[in-house]
């Protein structure tokens, strides 16, 4: 029985690993790569499957954890973002030399933007280095039969294989066919071989042969993996210009050419990009005089090419070494290519005249805010309020979005409100000087990687304030579970474990746990945990900010609805939009003061003790 | 049939994955293929909002600047940051008051390409129903008067019942006819 559905990209490839017989995927959310294992357990849940599924509380722990699945002869895949793939980097180098038994999947989601990301890394790099296979995705359909494909090699030739789709992948969306999804019966065992699964550095060099010759033979193979690899160069013509691309920008360069009619241009389509087809290339490279290559987001296939005579590309400027390729970008550089080679040129202009027109309104910058009721908001403004002279290091999630408040002056990576803070301290104490420090880090965040660094600055005698901001969910990427809840990603019931006991489990002695919606309160403990840094022997202090997500939880997270209205009291000192920056509250020009848009405020009633002259008041 | 390129904007929370899963949806049913390119994460907490519906046989699911044929727009300065991507003899549906819009300045542009502009109060609109947050539907309502692009009012109807949750269908439906009512006038 087969059925016809609109799939998101990620579902795409939630789709293509259970079609592949995948029995074990573990991910940690992180946009772009989120929705993929949620969509597994809606089609694992819809067709019976018994597959084995779970959020991680990291991407190393993920990349382990379905290693040893693959080890043991499943199947077996993790998905995570690109610098998720950071984190996991250290399982990953060494995992390529040692390579599995069953099929080995690594799901690693490109941000090219970024939109929603630390940096515009290259996924396919990443493969480069540890030595892996890595397969680049043009659209979902094409994601959903790659990941056939990499579970296929990854078997045969005992080695890890990374899919790397990126946003424009991920979160496009395409109408599948789709059915008769089955259970892969392969069972798990284990061989003992030392010198293999815990192999020391004299087999170490002996799998590392093996692995340079794995990927010469995969590369001979991606010469001919048609249609993810293919040119269309006619037998014999020569060409003045070449284009050279691969994934998603090879959808935008197909579709400008065929838009234009320029049959007059070949395309070489690279989707498997490492090991490198040197064949392939070599024969598009003699027929074309120039070749232009188009790839995201760093320069891949540009330096397997090796030849700067011939190629256009980053390293000679016809390419922006930053940014996202969207289809204008790459209408305007294949022009100006054809332009600098005297070549008949593209139709239009791409309506720069528009794009200045725009310009010149200057329309409001819409920069993401917290929500309206967060309780984020309520803990940066009452922390600001009670340390007003602290640095402020943050960290990754929702509440990075504290900038708007100025509560968050640092924002480094997973884990690095706590490490950064310890390292100020240091920094400052070391010249005699009392520099206050609060750090803010998430609940969701603080599991996947706080713990080290919080050992650490207990461990060392750091002294500074942390709140975990507890709204019990992974707010940001999609309300995912967190180990706080206890409960899994197939939804069933896990072990509920407690930030207070982890974070004592740290060797931090005083918690304390407060709902940041009462100001009055969460500001006396933050003065008395400032106290207790300050006492000789005192040490860190973590105070437990919980509050649900009013968005998880929509209908508990403020059990005492309150309407609020703005006074005439209100003398537009703007305290509350720099302070709050609440988007329900606004300034009405008419009025001539700041007023309540009903619509957007979620009644949590917060704002009614933030206003210096008392203008907000129920209503 | 010619490729159709739609552009949706508003503001993070409007509704815009919402309004182009409908038209999406809408086109599969009746045998089209679509492309649809989305904003997700850190965008969605109340940023500007964009969703990219391609309808026939593309590869790529992003619009390009200048190809749009249809603009639709949940809120107005979210219209004109969009309006790049307008083709020539593209259309503009926007949510944004019925005697001042376009403002004055894009007016000469929109001209040159010939562009049609329509609005609709469709905020006041859904308002009016005691249904805020379906600002959408009153809009998408008011497009499918215009039988512009592949779909027509009917076959939206049909998606609307179809994907509604069961307490909002009666809302989502009078929403959507109300605001088709305002452009079949």
């Amino acid at each position: 029985m087969t059925q016809k559905e609109i799939f998101l990209g990620n579902g795409a490839i939630a789709l293509g690993l259970l079609e592949a017989g995948c029995q074990v995927v573990t991910s940690y959310p992180g946009t772009p790569s989120s929705e993929i294992l949620p969509e597994v357990v809606r089609l694992i849940k819809s067709a019976g499957l018994n597959t084995y599924v779970e959020w991680s509380t990291n991407e190393k722990v993920a990349f382990d954890n379905a290693f040893a699945a693959a080890v043991s002869g499943k199947r077996a895949a993790c998905c995570m973002k690109q610098v998720g793939l950071n984190v996991a980097a250290d399982s990953l180098m060494s995992a390529a030399y040692i390579g599995n038994m069953g099929g080995f999947v690594i799901i690693s989601c490109d941000d090219p933007g970024p939109h929603s990301s630390q940096t515009e890394q290259d996924t396919r790099l990443m493969a480069r280095f540890a030595k892996v296979p890595v397969l680049d995705p043009s659209s979902p359909e094409e994601a959903r039969q790659m990941v056939a494909v990499a579970f296929d090699l990854s078997e045969e030739f005992q080695v890890p294989v990374i899919l790397r789709p990126a946003i424009r992948v991920c979160h496009a969306r395409e109408s599948l066919t789709w059915g008769g999804l089955k259970n892969n019966e392969q069972k798990a065992s284990f061989e003992r071989n030392p010198g293999r699964w815990a192999a020391t550095p004299r087999f170490r060099f002996i799998l590392h042969g093996e692995l340079n010759g794995k990927l010469k033979e995969i590369g001979r193979r991606f010469e001919k993996l048609d249609p993810f690899n293919f040119h269309d160069l006619k037998p014999g013509e020569k060409y003045p210009l070449g284009i050279l691309a691969g994934g998603v920008p090879y959808s935008v360069v197909r579709d400008i050419l065929s838009d234009e009619d320029r049959k007059d241009i070949p395309v070489l389509k690279m989707c498997a990009p490492h090991p490198f087809p040197e064949g392939l290339a070599k024969e598009f490279m003699s027929a074309c005089e120039k070749v232009l290559v188009i790839e995201e987001t760093d320069t891949v296939i540009e330096y397997f090419l090796r030849d700067s005579e011939k190629v256009l590309g980053r390293f000679s400027d016809h390419v922006p070494s930053e940014g996202e390729l969207v289809p204008e970008v790459v209408y305007g550089l294949i022009n100006k290519t054809l332009e600098g080679l005297q070549m008949k040129g593209l139709s239009s202009d791409g309506r720069q005249s528009a794009v200045e027109l725009v310009k010149g309104l200057e329309l409001p910058i819409r920069k993401p805010t917290l929500c309206p009721g967060c309780p984020h908001r309520a803990s940066f403004f009452a922390i600001r309020k009670a340390r007003p002279k602290a640095i402020f290091t943050s960290d990754i999630g929702c509440y990075t979005l504290g900038i708007n408040l100025g509560g968050v002056d640092t924002c480094l990576d997973m884990g690095a409100g706590i490490t950064m803070a310890s390292g100020f301290y240091h920094s400052f104490a070391q010249d005699q000087v009392d520099q206050p420090i609060v750090a803010t880090i998430g609940d969701s965040t603080f599991y996947h990687s706080g713990t080290a660094g919080l050992l650490n600055a207990v461990y060392n005698d750091s002294r500074f304030i942390l709140v975990i901001l507890d709204n019990q969910t992974t707010a940001m990427t999609g309300m995912q579970p967190t180990p706080g809840l206890g409960i899994r990603a197939d939804g069933t019931k896990g072990k509920m474990i407690p930030l207070e006991r982890v974070v004592a489990g740290c060797g931090v002695d005083f918690i304390e746990v407060v709902d940041p919606y009462d100001l009055e309160a969460m500001n006396k403990l933050i003065k008395k945990a400032v106290e207790y840094t300050n006492d000789p022997a005192g040490g860190v202090a973590v105070i437990i900010a919980r509050h649900p997500c009013v968005i998880a939880y929509r209908e508990e997270a403020i059990p005492q609805k309150k309407k609020v209205v703005v006074t005439e009291d209100c003398v537009e000192c703007n305290f509350c939009h720099d302070r709050f920056e609440c988007p329900a509250l606004y300034k009405d020009t008419d009025l001539g003061r700041t007023a309540v848009d009903q619509t957007l405020c979620a009644q949590c009633g917060v704002c009614l003790d933030i206003c210096p002259k008392g203008a907000i008041i129920e209503a | 049939m010619e490729n159709i390129n739609f552009v949706l904007s508003g503001l993070g929370g409007q509704g815009i994955l919402f309004m182009t899963k409908l038209l999406a949806r809408s086109a599969v049913d009746k045998g089209l293929k679509i492309l649809v390119a989305e904003t997700h994460g850190m965008a969605q907490r109340g940023g500007s909002v964009v969703s990219h519906l391609r309808v026939g046989g593309v590869k790529g699911s992003l619009v390009r600047a200048g190809s749009a044929h249809i603009l639709l727009a949940l809120e107005e300065n979210e219209a004109y940051r969009n309006i790049p991507f307008l083709a020539k003899g593209g259309k503009l549906y926007a949510n944004a008051p019925t005697t001042s819009f376009p403002r004055e300045e894009v007016r000469p542009y929109l001209e040159k390409i010939g562009v049609e502009c329509h609005s609709i109060q469709a905020s006041d609109i859904a308002a009016g129903l005691a249904a805020p947050m379906s600002t959408n539907l009153a809009l998408l309502g008011f497009f499918s008067a215009f039988q512009e692009g592949p779909i027509s009012y009917d076959e939206l109807k049909e998606t609307i019942t179809q994907v509604s949750p069961d307490r909002l269908r009666e809302i989502n439906l009078k929403v959507f006819d109300k605001g088709f009512e305002w452009g079949a006038v």
